[in-house]
């Protein structure tokens, strides 16, 4: 058998047009390029549900797709989000909440009250702070389709704080469930739609604008008002290599690229097609924490002692060596929030004095006990921070020495309270929104319970009586009470502060619009102009 | 031969099973814990203590295994920790990707290397011999993302050529595949292309230089005909050899060329589950590959009979 030529060339427009089929389909299907975002994130979405996790990620993906009862204004004051009408009685212990009208799931199905209860149930379960409103023996229940109460046995004056911060709403089927069991539908109410068909984990995500979604009428502010979205699409790329993400950026393949390295900003800004944008104005607390159960760090002189040693400026030089975006922090509530403040700060503040700190360790009885620094390789200002660190507590003479390992390695190492030869730890740097730490109550690292709390189990309980008045006190009060607190802590020193770093956004000069709020970038309001 | 292969065949059974024991202690073995890295950085023990519950990570070492082996024998390969997706479904989705980079890079590196490899062979001691070694010295020893970056430079960011990222797939459009897959195939084939251009000169030296070669000069013979007639056939064991080996290392993950061009492939795959600590994938993929390993292997010795009249089994 012969086949010509022209047979050849039949048979490849017939298979060239079979492959492009698809892919025609899919064109007219797909939003335009100008209607779609493509955003770059710090790390990569791996658990959907904001209940079982903490990561920062899973909040803007649940901000993105699940509505909350209360959201926080520009000015961090809780608004009516999904809520319509609310209530509280004269004795300040029943508060009723009506929801507002035209709110959908994804799914079609109406929003109800019984949807509202098994979600706050099962948030306020997860731990953290509304265990404290579970202590209280709040009782969740749904009066008609539209209307639920919270029932408290003594007042609670930060309810509407708690359920505005990440208590996001999900159907009772999804929320009736233990606080540890991940949700995967990803199903919501609010102003995106989770595309699962185009879900392709550790690669990509894309957000389609729910044209059924109902703002409300106020205008924006902060994660609060109408929730107006403006493109019909936002698609998550999760680029690994950050020289890559950038060179996505410069060519136009991406508009957003989350936590740019300071090494990268020089480039980015030689760049007229794009910009440096912060959003987050609170930045992150890097601090370290000591595992006050063993030696050394049992003792509160060692602890001083690291208090003394620790240069934040060297810190930051390291971990942000751009000036412009780090700044040295010596409140223990952060350095930006209505309760920071220099309470028993006077006596460290200069730190960077080894002479004092070698001081303290001897009065502390130091006997050349292995200090073992957990060193989170793959975290790079963490992994820097770690290595100064380990070399400025060598220099006085303390036996330290790194225990590299990947930041997963570290966080299961972090839960042993066990002394260093048994597979224990001495110190760990991490860091946190400046801005969470404003709020004792929601924020679990500043909690002082022993071994009941946060890793490196430090315990006052004179502090631990302060914190439980912060729940039911104004503003004025709570100054008050956190210089109080602050002089306790800053004495037990558990906890070092190594510096507060603001971490930029790029983005192309087409992409406006974005609402800079600590901890979560909200999609909706941005707009992306033809390039 | 077909009781070759199935002895083969049995063995790579063993050879799984084997791999599967090694990983799964392995892995448990290794500092780290998926409930909480699900948790986050700010979670307390008692968050973590409760998803690890839930995940049935307390439960006795012995009982994991046999719920996992058991589990595998049905051939379910289970369920991704943090996706919550079917492993083999995740695997899929990753394996055009890798298998698209890897029959690329392989077809250019191979027809590329080869031809390297016979051209210096033939002008050995020539400039033409010495610029091929430098290049394949060059090749081989330049780091793949400093080759990378340079052509997304020049290639994406400079001209607008090619894009700088990404990967489509073939059904989306065979130009957009095609053009998505230039810079990393260029780019992962360098290193092949030197090596195969290595062995292949080096083998086709060995082969120019026996007996049988220069009676065929002495009779007459084109150089076309001694070289691809007569001593490339020869020659070509090692060849075929470095080239399965090369096709199996890539469909094992090129994580450093999926990650620089980011391609969503296998590689990738691992390393994110690695770092997760997300089990099911990272056993399912290696005991998947060590397999996929066996075969190729397999298929390497089955086509030295096609080049070896003299090979039997």
């Amino acid at each position: 058998m012969t086949i010509s030529r022209r047979e050849v060339l039949k048979a490849g427009v017939a298979t060239g047009t079979v492959l492009a089929i698809p892919s025609v389909l899919r064109a007219q299907k797909a939003p335009t390029d100008a209607r779609t975002v493509r955003m770059v994130k710090v790390g990569g979405l791996t658990v959907f549900d904001p209940v079982v996790t903490t990561a920062n990620i899973t909040q803007d993906h649940a901000t993105a797709i699940y509505d909350t009862l209360f959201s926080l204004d520009s000015k961090f004051v809780p608004q009516p989000q999904m809520v319509g009408k609310w209530g509280v009685s004269d004795d300040k212990k029943t508060y009723t909440f009506e929801l507002r009208d035209g709110l959908g799931w994804h799914d079609g199905r109406p929003v109800t009250a019984a949807d509202c209860v098994a979600s706050i149930r099962r948030s306020f379960e997860a731990g953290g702070p509304g265990q404290l409103m579970m202590a209280q023996g709040a009782d969740i229940s749904k009066k008609d389709d539209k209307t639920f109460t919270i029932a408290l046995r003594e007042p609670l004056g930060v309810l509407t704080l708690m359920l505005s911060q990440y208590r996001y709403i999900m159907r009772e089927k999804d929320a009736d469930r233990p606080a540890t069991e991940a949700v995967t539908t990803n199903i919501g109410s609010g102003p995106f739609r989770f595309n699962q068909s185009l879900a392709k984990p550790g690669a990509s995500f894309a957000y389609d604008r729910n044209e059924k979604y109902v703002p409300r009428s106020e205008p924006s502010d902060g994660l609060a008002g109408a929730k107006i979205v403006n493109v019909d699409r936002v698609v998550w790329n999760n680029i690994g290599d950050q020289q890559t993400a950038l060179a996505a950026l410069h060519a136009g393949e991406i508009d957003y690229f989350e936590g740019p390295p300071p090494d990268l900003f020089a480039d980015i800004e030689s760049d007229p097609n794009l910009a440096l944008e912060v959003l987050d104005k609170s930045g992150q607390d890097y601090f370290l924490r000591m595992n006050c159960l063993q030696k050394p760090f049992d003792s509160v002189k060692a602890r001083q002692a690291v208090l003394h040693l620790v240069d934040q400026e060297a810190f930051l030089s390291v971990i942000s060596p751009d000036p412009k975006y780090s700044s040295t922090v010596n409140s223990f509530f952060g350095s930006g929030n209505p309760v920071s403040n220099d309470e028993n700060t006077g006596w460290f503040k200069k730190g960077g004095d080894p002479e004092k700190a070698k001081q303290l360790f001897a009065e502390a009885g130091y006997a050349g006990e292995k200090v073992v620094i957990l060193d989170p390789t793959d975290w790079r200002e963490a992994d820097n921070a770690s290595q100064l660190l380990a070399v400025a507590l060598q220099k006085i003479g303390v036996n330290a020495e790194v225990a590299p390992s990947d930041w997963g390695g570290l966080v299961a190492r972090r839960n042993k309270k066990g002394p260093v030869e048994d597979g224990g730890w001495s110190i760990f740097i991490t860091s946190e929104s400046d801005y969470s730490r404003g709020d004792p109550i929601t924020d679990s690292t500043l909690s002082m319970n022993g071994e009941k709390g946060w890793y490196g189990w430090p315990k006052s309980d004179e502090y631990e009586a302060l914190r439980a008045k912060w729940a039911n006190v104004d503003t004025a009060e709570r100054k008050a009470l956190a210089r109080k607190m602050q002089q306790i802590a800053w004495n037990l020193a558990g906890t070092v502060l190594l510096g507060r770093v603001i971490s930029p956004i790029a983005r192309r000069m087409t992409l406006t619009g974005l609402i800079g709020m600590p901890e979560v970038v909200p999609m909706w309001n941005m707009r992306k102009a033809s390039a | 031969m077909a009781g070759y292969i199935l002895r083969r065949l049995v063995s790579t059974i063993a050879v799984m099973a084997v791999v599967g024991i090694f990983i799964f202690l392995l892995l448990r073995l290794a500092p780290g814990d998926p409930a909480a890295m699900i948790a986050g950085k700010e979670a307390t023990a008692e968050m973590i203590a409760g998803i690890r519950e839930q995940l049935g990570l307390n439960a006795p070492l012995p009982v994991q295994f046999a719920r996992w082996a058991g589990d595998m024998l049905r051939g379910d390969f289970g369920t991704s920790i943090f996706a919550g997706r079917p492993v083999l479904e995740l695997i899929a989705q990753r394996l055009e990707p890798t298998v698209s980079l890897a029959l690329m890079t392989m077809l250019l590196s191979v027809t590329v290397g080869v031809s390297f490899g016979i051209l210096a062979a033939w002008r050995a001691g020539r400039l033409v011999d010495r610029l091929l070694t430098a290049f394949s010295a060059l090749g081989y020893s330049v780091p793949v993302f400093v080759i990378g970056y340079f052509l997304i430079y020049l290639f994406a960011i400079k001209t607008h050529w090619l894009p700088v990222q990404g990967y489509v797939p073939i059904d989306a459009g065979l130009g957009h595949w095609f053009v998505h897959l230039i810079l990393p195939t260029v780019t992962l084939s360098l290193g092949y292309i030197a090596f195969i251009a290595r062995v292949t000169r080096t083998s086709m030296l060995e082969v120019l230089s026996e007996d049988y070669m220069r009676t065929a000069a002495a009779k007459g013979a084109s150089s076309y005909a001694m070289l691809f007639h007569h001593a490339l056939k020869n020659a070509g064991i090692p060849i075929l050899t470095v080239i399965g080996i090369s096709f199996a290392y890539l469909i094992g993950g090129v994580v450093l060329t999926e990650t620089v061009f980011n391609i969503p492939g296998i590689g990738r795959l691992v390393v994110d589950a690695i770092n997760n600590r997300d089990y099911p994938i990272i056993q399912s993929v290696i005991i998947l590959t060590s397999g996929l390993y066996v075969l190729i292997n397999l298929a390497i010795d089955l086509a030295y009979t096609l080049v070896d009249p003299r090979v039997r089994y």
